[in-house]
């Protein structure tokens, strides 16, 4: 098995400074802090620019160059509701790291993105839901089922497909905290890849709460098969966590400095 | 291995007919993987993809039995490529190989001289290759019966039928392998091999005939085989022993799954030392038989020691037999000296004392195969089992010098050593073997 | 329905390291699989061998060694004569007359050698120490200085001396430092990371990540360059991706298959022979797991190890 994959998320249009940024072309605050997000272990670094109607493809492919051009082609993952924006940063995306990732698809509304991603060889996050929280574990396993089938159907390799489980916040759903893991672990049997929004388990947790919270449910998840996770990686707690699974998961070799690597 | 329901669903044909009473294709591979329907129930699977589902429960390699009685070998039953992940289940086997221009007598008896013993595993050269170089079917057989004297199990190299025939006649009890099958004689050689019930080896030039000639002979109904990587050449024998190894076991390919034979006499014509390399890099990358011209003690030593090492259980450590090993020469009034009684630890220490070139009686408890502070913390080397060993040895009988020198990791010993054995002298040796021979010489 | 080969390189690669300087500057690594697999893709860089040589000249070697040197008796011109050895890439200078137990030459005496061979060969040169951690961090630092920028390779700096050896031949003195472990790949990766934290670039590295004879615990060997590859290749571990070059004769000249008389064992047959093959077994073996570079000691293996390298090349 490869290393565990962080998927940096604080590129994010829902923050201002970010928003901001994107509103004016204004390069430093988003190289910023991808520079945080790389240096504290992120592999891929999300770009949401949010529902960009107006002019979603034209800053979609500048994010994308400004990123790799300035971290050696980093791997991406393409975060909007505008699949145009999509396709033109996929258009002017440098693979030597890693295909691009369309964020996302679900077994809804959303189907369609696996349609994109399937022409253009990239990732696809597949959100195992169809607009609402699923009820059980075979309504998960079922939304699994479909995204798969329609993503192979388009030729898509079953690994080029993300599973996420939907993580629920804890506080309010703990009740169905097993059966996200239990999905987890499904995917992984089917041999399957898979990631999610892992912090939202602690949302509205007090903020000291959140990083022991967050890395809990990364160990529980990594234990039964997650490979990749959307998550600030600047919480240290959760990345020594990763770091220290991976060497459990015999994914990284040990060495007594790994927490540095 | 059972198959993933995405494993079966790119068999299906994908057509979503609901005939099977399943909405979907998708829909029924994952309930065929789960055990819940019967793969029958799609009326469209071809033959090819039923036969890839039955087979995807089988081992992905054969194990492949040849020989007969105490000379009987199993070749082939790997699971995994590297000795790290899983043990090795069948250590590769050694042939010479003989032919009519070959003064029989002599090559029979230069193989039977290497046979000697090494922590516990006979070394010997276990196959004789008997081949055919068109002396005619009686004179080959003639040369199998001599063959058969050596007590090995044969290979018969023979592409000729008649010969073939002529020699499986001879010895076919002893389970031998006929290694002729190629693409333009399999069916006859199957017939033979079939009716004699022995093991077959295919071989072909290129990877592509070589993978057809097998799936033709699996169609027959044959797969007892194995394979020659043939003498194209050396990069050419090393390529296809990695890729039908590979294929395999990492992409489950089962028309891969047999052992191998690698003729390294024949690539290496002429060339000891280039032959002795050659086993070796076969050792470690997939040669299941490797045949060599001649085996000499100087190939032997290194070839099975490095056999030994590789397809050593990781689990189980390499022991010696407890015992009393005299070094340099040593007698009943030389000093003596003690350690574990794991092989590494073993070989490292007598090394080191024979290096030394100073008379003493190494004596060998058993202590579980462990190194010695490993054994030390086990109670597997303790003041205790020590003085059982020289007791239940009856050491004091054998041996009169009463000057015993102990590892110095153990120091902690000396004290209770000294209670135990009032009649012996305890001298703390050194913590390190390479501080072995100045601490010989020194002391003696 | 043929074979389907599917070529399986990985996309991370073994970093390539240039030892030596001018027309007869080697290359290690810098392949994508794992050894010889060249059906997966081309290895850019056909693994090389060392000729040892040792400062104390060759007393105790075998009648073959003693007769391809010849009447030589200066360590000058017998690393001459081992850059001209068929098959060789570069020599290798052991220094062991450094060892205090031993001959104990000065720390100037050993440099002034190094130098003095450095320049009489077109090779690339490698030194190795005495075994004394103390002395030999010393010998390196001192001939890492006065070879500056001759792009040696320093073998090795191990965990009690990585410090001095790594900050004087991979910073100070611009030379290629080898990482020395002994079959504990957690330690040969630590000894990596620590090295480039210490500013020496993964460009200048190398491992020695331990070697024993066939038949003596050689398993640990083969297994840890197993997983190095592994780590290497498959999990990109850049820290596991320098080239591995393996001392074969320093190992195998010591055990009993090779020093064991034919008095005392005639039915092995010559002792000679039983050396060479079991250099030729041990570096086989080292090299179908993953050695770039192996040290040998005898003419005829090094031929021999030079002919397997070619073909399957």
């Amino acid at each position: 098995m490869g290393r565990f994959i962080i998927i940096g998320e604080r590129i994010h249009c829902i923050s201002p400074v970010i928003r901001e940024a994107m509103n004016t072309m204004n390069p430093e605050p988003i190289l910023k802090r991808a520079k945080e997000q790389l240096d504290a272990g992120a592999t891929y670094i999300d770009v949401n620019i949010g529902p960009a109607e107006g002019n979603g493809p034209e800053l979609m492919s500048w994010v994308v160059k400004l990123l790799q051009e300035n971290f050696n082609n980093v791997p991406l993952a393409l975060d909007t509701a505008n699949k145009a924006a999509i396709e033109a940063g996929i258009a002017v995306y440098n693979r030597e790291n890693g295909k691009p990732i369309v964020n996302s698809a679900d077994a809804g509304d959303r189907l369609s993105y696996l349609d994109l991603a399937a022409a253009n060889d990239a990732i696809c996050i597949a959100l195992c839901s169809k607009g609402a929280v699923p009820g059980s574990l075979d309504e998960i396993m079922g939304f699994c089922q479909e995204l798969l089938e329609h993503g192979m159907m388009l030729g898509m390799d079953p690994t080029d497909m993300w599973f996420d489980p939907l993580f629920l916040v804890a506080k309010g759903m703990q009740d169905k905290q097993q059966q996200i893991l239990d999905a987890i672990k499904g995917f992984s049997d089917m041999g399957l890849n898979s990631t999610g929004g892992l912090s939202n388990v602690s949302n509205g947790m007090p903020k000291e709460l959140r990083p022991i919270m967050d890395s809990a449910m990364l160990a529980m998840s990594m234990a039964n098969g997650l490979t990749s996770a959307i998550v600030n990686p600047c919480d240290r707690r959760l990345i020594e966590t990763m770091k220290s699974c991976d060497i459990l998961k015999d994914n990284y070799m040990y060495a007594d400095s790994y927490l540095d690597l | 291995m059972a198959l993933t329901g995405i494993q079966i669903f790119k068999l299906t044909p994908k057509k979503n007919c609901k005939e099977c009473g399943s909405p979907t294709c998708m829909a029924f591979s994952m309930k065929v993987a789960q055990g819940a329907v019967g793969i029958d129930k799609c009326p469209y699977m071809s033959d090819e993809a039923l036969a890839q589902l039955s087979e995807a429960t089988a081992p992905p390699m054969k194990t492949i039995t040849i020989g007969a009685g105490e000379e009987e070998h199993k070749l082939g039953g790997e699971t995994v490529l590297f000795r790290h992940e899983k043990t090795l289940v069948s250590k590769n086997l050694y042939a010479v190989t003989l032919t009519a221009a070959d003064d029989a007598d002599a090559k029979l008896a230069a193989v039977a001289k290497v046979d000697y013993d090494r922590i516990g595993e006979r070394m010997y050269v276990e196959l004789i290759n008997v081949k055919y170089t068109g002396e005619g079917a009686d004179a080959y057989a003639a040369l199998v019966q001599k063959a058969m004297g050596a007590n090995r199990t044969l290979v018969l190299e023979c592409a000729d039928a008649d010969a073939a025939k002529a020699a499986l006649a001879v010895c076919k009890d002893g389970k031998p392998i006929l290694n002729g099958a190629n693409p333009d004689n399999y069916e006859a050689m199957n017939a033979i091999a079939t009716e004699a019930g022995v093991t077959l080896g295919v071989t072909a030039d290129t990877l592509d005939a070589l993978y057809d000639t097998v799936a033709a002979l699996e169609k027959a109904g044959n797969k007892n085989l194995v394979l020659d990587v043939g003498t194209v050449s050396i990069k050419d024998a090393f390529s296809k022993a990695v890729l039908l190894r590979r294929a395999a076991l990492k992409d489950q390919d089962r028309t891969c799954g047999y052992p191998s034979i690698v003729n390294i006499g024949e690539l290496a014509a002429g060339d000891p030392q280039l032959q002795a390399a050659l086993a070796s890099v076969f050792t470690l990358k997939y040669g299941s038989i490797l045949v060599m011209e001649d085996m000499s003690y100087a190939q032997a030593l290194a070839l099975y020691g490095l056999r030994q090492n590789i397809y050593t259980d990781p689990q189980k450590p390499m022991k010696v037999e407890p015992g009393i090993y005299p070094i340099n020469g040593a007698d009943e009034n030389s000093v003596c000296v003690t350690t574990v009684d794991f092989a590494l630890t073993y070989f490292v220490v007598s090394g080191e004392l024979e290096r030394s070139g100073v008379p003493c009686n190494l004596l060998i408890s058993d202590a579980g195969g462990m190194s010695v502070l490993t054994a030390w913390a086990a109670g597997k080397l303790s003041a205790g089992t020590i003085a059982k060993f020289i007791e239940e040895h009856q050491i004091e009988e054998k041996i009169k010098n009463r000057t015993l020198i102990i590892p110095g990791k153990v120091a902690v010993l000396k004290g209770e050593l000294e209670a135990k054995l009032p009649a012996w002298n305890i001298v703390v040796g050194t913590t390190e073997a390479v501080q072995i021979v100045k601490f010989m010489k020194d002391y003696k | 329905m043929p074979f389907k080969l599917t070529p399986q390189p990985f996309k991370a690669a073994i970093k390539e390291v240039e030892v030596g300087s001018g027309e007869k500057a080697i290359k290690l690594g810098g392949e994508k699989t794992f050894p010889f697999y060249t059906f997966d893709a081309p290895m850019p860089n056909a693994p090389k061998i060392g000729v040892e040589i040792s400062d104390l000249g060759f007393e105790g070697e075998s009648a073959g060694i003693k007769d391809f040197y010849g009447d030589v008796t200066n360590i000058v011109e017998m690393a001459k004569k081992a850059a001209a050895m068929e098959g060789a890439d570069f020599v290798v200078l052991r220094l062991e007359g450094a060892d205090p137990n031993g001959a104990n030459k000065s720390v100037d005496e050993c440099a002034e050698l190094a130098k003095a061979v450095a320049d009489a060969i077109d090779v690339p040169l490698a030194v190795m120490g005495c075994k004394n951690d103390e002395k030999d961090s010393e010998v390196f630092v001192k001939v890492s200085e006065v070879l500056s920028g001759r792009n040696i390779m320093v073998l090795s700096a191990k965990e009690a001396d990585y410090k001095t050896v790594g900050a004087s031949a991979g910073l100070a003195y611009g030379q290629k430092v080898g990482a020395e472990s002994a079959v504990d790949i957690n330690l040969a990766k630590q000894l990596n990371v620590l090295m480039t934290q210490l500013g020496v670039k993964p460009e200048n590295m190398i491992m020695n990540v331990g070697s024993a004879a066939a038949g003596y615990g050689y398993e640990y060997v083969a297994s840890t360059l197993d997983r190095v590859k592994a780590a290497a290749l498959a999990q990109n571990d850049n820290m596991l991706q320098m080239p591995i070059v393996t001392p074969i004769s320093t190992e195998t000249s010591t055990v009993k298959e090779a020093v064991a008389s034919e008095e005392d064992m005639p039915e092995w047959g010559s002792q000679e022979t039983r050396a060479i093959d079991m250099e030729v077994v041990t570096a086989a073996a080292c090299l179908a797991s993953g050695s770039n570079a192996v040290i040998l000691r005898h003419p005829e293996s090094v031929a021999t190890v030079s002919k397997l390298i070619k073909e399957l090349m």
